[in-house]
């Protein structure tokens, strides 16, 4: 390359400078407790500050090594309630060992007609050994005794929703937990749990009063 | 549209003499006082303008009342029925005050006619009241004495540690006491109905049950004389309020019968149909600017000063109209002059919508962004302290200034978020829902699991379970859970165990977390110390998960109360864009959301406590959500110091000829709620009339 091709090179790079645009990068729908070895799906979402359209740019979502485990596009349309957040479903296969680990999820070639700054976030990913026992959840109105249908039950890091019977089943790992009860209009729950072997258990909720405006 | 019952009102003379045009002072050196004389840019003076004599009276009655509130109106139709000519004086667009968007809740006690009714299992005279007695009859059974020993307790405290009966005034106790039963007799012959006792409010003693709600009953058409109000004006649940009743009027049934509709509206219509029945003439959109005394510190109140204070539609620039006409004064004028010819009642409320003023109990309250409950239905120019100010320069005394501190609900959280005006959830349908622009969205205390609770620079500062939790309030039947070592029947009055060490200990409960909220923070730089807006943040997910409406009208998507966004980065810029009170950038949101989703990946939460309470959510699914979450003042205990007789007290102790006050306007007790405003009202009206003057 002569000096002048060089100089003319740097005169077009110079000209076509642009203002690289910055973007957020947001991951959602991960899991609270997955098992070791098995596969999981999360999404993620990239936000460009100036609301372009990222349909088609690229994402990466690396382990806590910076390993490389999934790649992909982004989706058309922006997800729904958004202005400007294009998003894509990734499957994901969680490590072998148990452990809470830290993944990153990042944009790459995100030039779509304009330069954007590259962008990371990270995410917990919760990895839980293969769970032994099977713990059955009977929520019901404490005042009426139906069954409440759609309460939450979270016993840390596991969490399940009861279903039309009012009941939710668990795999847990063996361990001491506190077992929350909650659902809309109630009062949450909350009582000690230590599961050594399969158990059920029949939680009541009590209705939250509405604080007095008088 | 507002109802028009006297078409010529216009024609009509007020009581006595129309005194002519208005005139200030000739000159200032003829009268002696500089005629440039002193207004701030209020309006309010802050100087005597002028001796009485030199002022020339746009109006005169014998009994002039500031405010139609639960003070006001009573006071007012009391004076008529003794035979006083009365003008009332309120700077709002309609009669009502706080009443008229209260519970309707209203504490008496002492055997008043509602506790003797219920005791004798009796229906009311009109037969709206089939529910049975909600109270064995030895909860109900007292004698005035008994009260008064209730509400000068110095032993009971509650679970906030404080001693609401404590610092009583025993003269205005006892009064209130010995009035209690004739004031609920004459609200009931003034087209007031109440339901069945439940209870008693905080603060209004712990012996007895005493609280009785208002009703009407729903009906085809709103018929004060009837008891009727039509299903549109008592309001349409999650949809519309009606001018009638700001806030939707809840079923009655329990304490009355269905298709009872209960709530404050019921008690201030009932009094106003009366008040406008009975030839009281209102000057509405007028500001009481000074009180005028015949010299500024001696002599008899004579009158009032008095500006114009119309409220306009921020949509249509229209003037906000009354809802009831008859009786009213249109005077437009800039400033006016009222004639007291015996006596002037100051029931003009609190002073919760003051900044410099409620500052003098709470530095931190100085912060404008945070207003009086009743914000959107009274204007800014209400709950101002104009009635205590005005009172403090003629010379009156000030009492009960620390019993602010001794109720819950003085200024609190209430939990509705996305709305400046947060203690009431007024829906569309009112005049004054567009200063408001949201309903609000109510979440209870254990719905705050569902999201995090961050100040003006984005920094979480509490357990947020604990952020709308407030303790405190000691009325019947309380108990352990509110403080006191027995509950109901089984209280003691005066009982040296109720304030032991050992008790207060077991039963402290006052999270605190207000006080976190308002602590000023590193977003602020001296010499302007301001806590900020409190924001609440969530996600998608919480918004499915627990069912919330956050669409209009409980949300508005251009009042700057509410923001949706992508990502945090962008709800952290839209919220300082777009809210009028962010006057720093929520520099550590980010930080704040990626900690918290850390959190609740390990389980709990090392800065305040979350996780052993209640599930944790991650904030992660967009849209994320900001809706501004306000503190709002709403009890105001301290004001003018008043004698049992209601007379305001001057510095040496003696009373200011002519001048009255009670209600929030005055000090020296602390129960919450109407009752006692109403009483004060009563006992002021009943001796205003016996001032010399008038025509009588």
């Amino acid at each position: 390359m002569t000096t002048s091709d060089v100089r003319a090179d740097v005169a077009r790079a110079d000209a076509e400078a642009v203002q690289a645009h910055t973007t957020d990068i947001v991951a959602w729908d991960v899991p609270s407790a997955i098992v070791a070895g098995e596969r999981f799906r999360i999404t993620v979402g990239i936000k460009c500050s100036s609301e372009c359209t990222l349909a088609g740019g690229g994402y990466g979502v690396y382990d806590h090594a910076g390993a490389l485990l999934a790649s992909g596009t982004l989706a058309a349309a922006v997800w729904p309630g958004t202005t400007g957040l294009y998003a894509a479903e990734v499957e994901l296969t969680a490590p072998a060992e148990e452990g809470l680990y830290r993944w990153t999820a990042k944009a790459t070639d995100m030039d779509l007609g304009r330069p954007h700054a590259e962008t990371s976030g990270s995410f917990g990913v919760r990895v839980v050994s293969r769970p032994e026992h099977l713990v059955t959840i009977e929520a019901v109105d404490g005042a009426t005794q139906t069954p409440l249908a759609g309460a939450r039950v979270v016993m840390h890091p596991y969490r399940a929703v009861t279903d039309q019977r009012g009941v939710a089943e668990i795999r847990v790992a063996k361990g001491t937990y506190r077992l929350f009860v909650s659902q809309t209009r109630y009062i949450t729950h909350g009582v000690p749990l230590e599961v050594t072997a399969d158990v059920s258990t029949r939680v009541e909720l009590a209705i939250e009063p509405i604080p007095e405006r008088n | 549209m507002a109802k028009r019952r006297d078409s010529d009102q216009k024609n009509r003379k007020p009581h006595g003499k129309a005194v002519g045009r208005r005139d200030f002072v000739k000159s200032g050196a003829a009268a002696g006082v500089g005629a440039a004389a002193v207004f701030s840019s209020s309006g309010t003076a802050l100087a005597q303008v002028s001796p009485s004599d030199a002022i020339r009276w746009d109006y005169e009655a014998d009994v002039v009342v500031i405010g139609a509130g639960c003070t006001g109106l009573p006071a007012a139709i009391r004076a008529r029925d003794l035979g006083a000519s009365v003008i009332v004086v309120d700077q709002n667009f309609d009669v009502g005050g706080k009443m008229l968007h209260s519970g309707g809740q209203v504490s008496f006690g002492g055997g008043d006619p509602l506790q003797l009714r219920d005791i004798k299992g009796e229906r009311d005279p009109e037969g709206f009241v089939t529910a049975p007695r909600l109270h064995a009859v030895e909860e109900l059974t007292e004698d005035p004495d008994f009260l008064f020993r209730d509400h000068t307790d110095w032993s009971v405290m509650d679970a906030a540690a404080q001693a609401p009966y404590r610092y009583n005034e025993r003269d205005l106790h006892r009064a209130y006491a010995d009035n209690c039963y004739a004031t609920r007799e004459f609200l009931m012959t003034n087209y007031v109905r109440f339901g069945r006792i439940s209870g008693t409010h905080g603060n209004g003693g712990m012996s007895r049950a005493r609280r009785a709600v208002t009703f009407l009953m729903e009906g085809p058409a709103t018929d004060i004389k009837k008891g009727t109000i039509s299903r549109q004006d008592a309001g349409i649940k999650g949809v519309s309020s009606s001018h009638f009743a700001p806030r939707y009027m809840e079923d009655g049934a329990k304490v009355a019968s269905p298709g009872a509709r209960v709530n404050g509206a019921a008690l201030s219509r009932g009094l106003e149909f009366s008040a406008r029945e009975k030839g009281i003439q209102f000057i509405l959109n007028r500001h009481m600017d000074e009180v005028i005394r015949e010299q500024q510190f001696s002599g008899r109140v004579v009158g009032i000063r008095a500006s114009y204070s119309p409220r306009l539609d921020p949509q249509t620039g229209r003037r906000l109209e009354s809802l009831w006409q008859n009786g009213n004064i249109d005077e437009r004028r800039e400033t006016i002059y009222v004639r007291a010819r015996k006596a002037i009642v100051i029931g003009s409320g609190g002073h919760g919508a003051n900044p410099q003023f409620r500052s003098m109990f709470y530095p931190a309250w100085r912060e404008p962004a945070f207003v009086s409950s009743g914000w959107a239905l009274l204007g800014p120019r209400g709950q101002d302290a104009s009635g205590i100010i005005a009172g403090m320069r003629v010379g009156a005394n000030l009492a009960g200034m620390h019993q602010n501190l001794s109720y819950g609900s003085t200024f609190h959280f209430p939990g509705t978020l996305a709305t400046r005006d947060p203690y009431t959830d007024m829906l569309p349908g009112h005049p004054t829902f567009p200063f408001r622009g949201s309903t609000g969205i109510l979440l209870t205390p254990d719905q705050f699991q569902h999201l995090i609770v961050v100040n003006q620079v984005g920094r979480r500062f509490f357990n947020e379970m604990l952020v709308t939790v407030r303790e405190g309030g000691a009325a019947y039947p309380a108990g352990p859970s509110k403080g006191q070592p027995r509950s109901g029947m089984q209280h003691v009055q005066g009982d040296w165990r109720n304030a032991s060490v050992d008790n207060v200990r077991k039963t402290y409960a006052e999270p605190n977390a207000i006080h976190a909220a308002l602590a000023i923070n590193e977003g602020s730089r001296a010499p302007d110390y301001l806590s900020g807006p409190i924001w609440a943040i969530f996600d998608r997910a919480s918004v499915e998960r627990d069912k919330w409406n956050i669409n209009p009208p409980f949300t508005s998507p251009t009042n700057g109360f509410f923001f949706s966004a992508d990502t945090i980065e962008e709800l952290a810029a839209k919220i300082q864009k777009g809210h009028e009170f962010q006057r720093v950038p929520l520099n550590d949101l980010v930080e704040t959301v990626k900690k918290w989703n850390a959190y609740v990946d390990q389980g709990n939460d090392p800065e305040f406590g979350r996780g052993s309470d209640a599930p944790m959510y991650r904030i992660e699914k967009p849209p994320f959500y900001a809706a501004a979450l306000y503190p709002v003042w709403h009890d105001s205990y301290g004001g003018l110091r008043i004698n049992g007789r209601a007379q305001v007290i001057d510095m040496q102790g003696e009373p200011i000829p002519g001048l009255y006050a009670g209600g929030e306007a005055s000090g020296g007790g602390n129960q919450h709620g109407l009752g006692r405003a109403l009483v004060h009202g009563y006992i002021a009206g009943t001796n205003a009339v016996r001032e010399p003057g008038g025509t009588q």
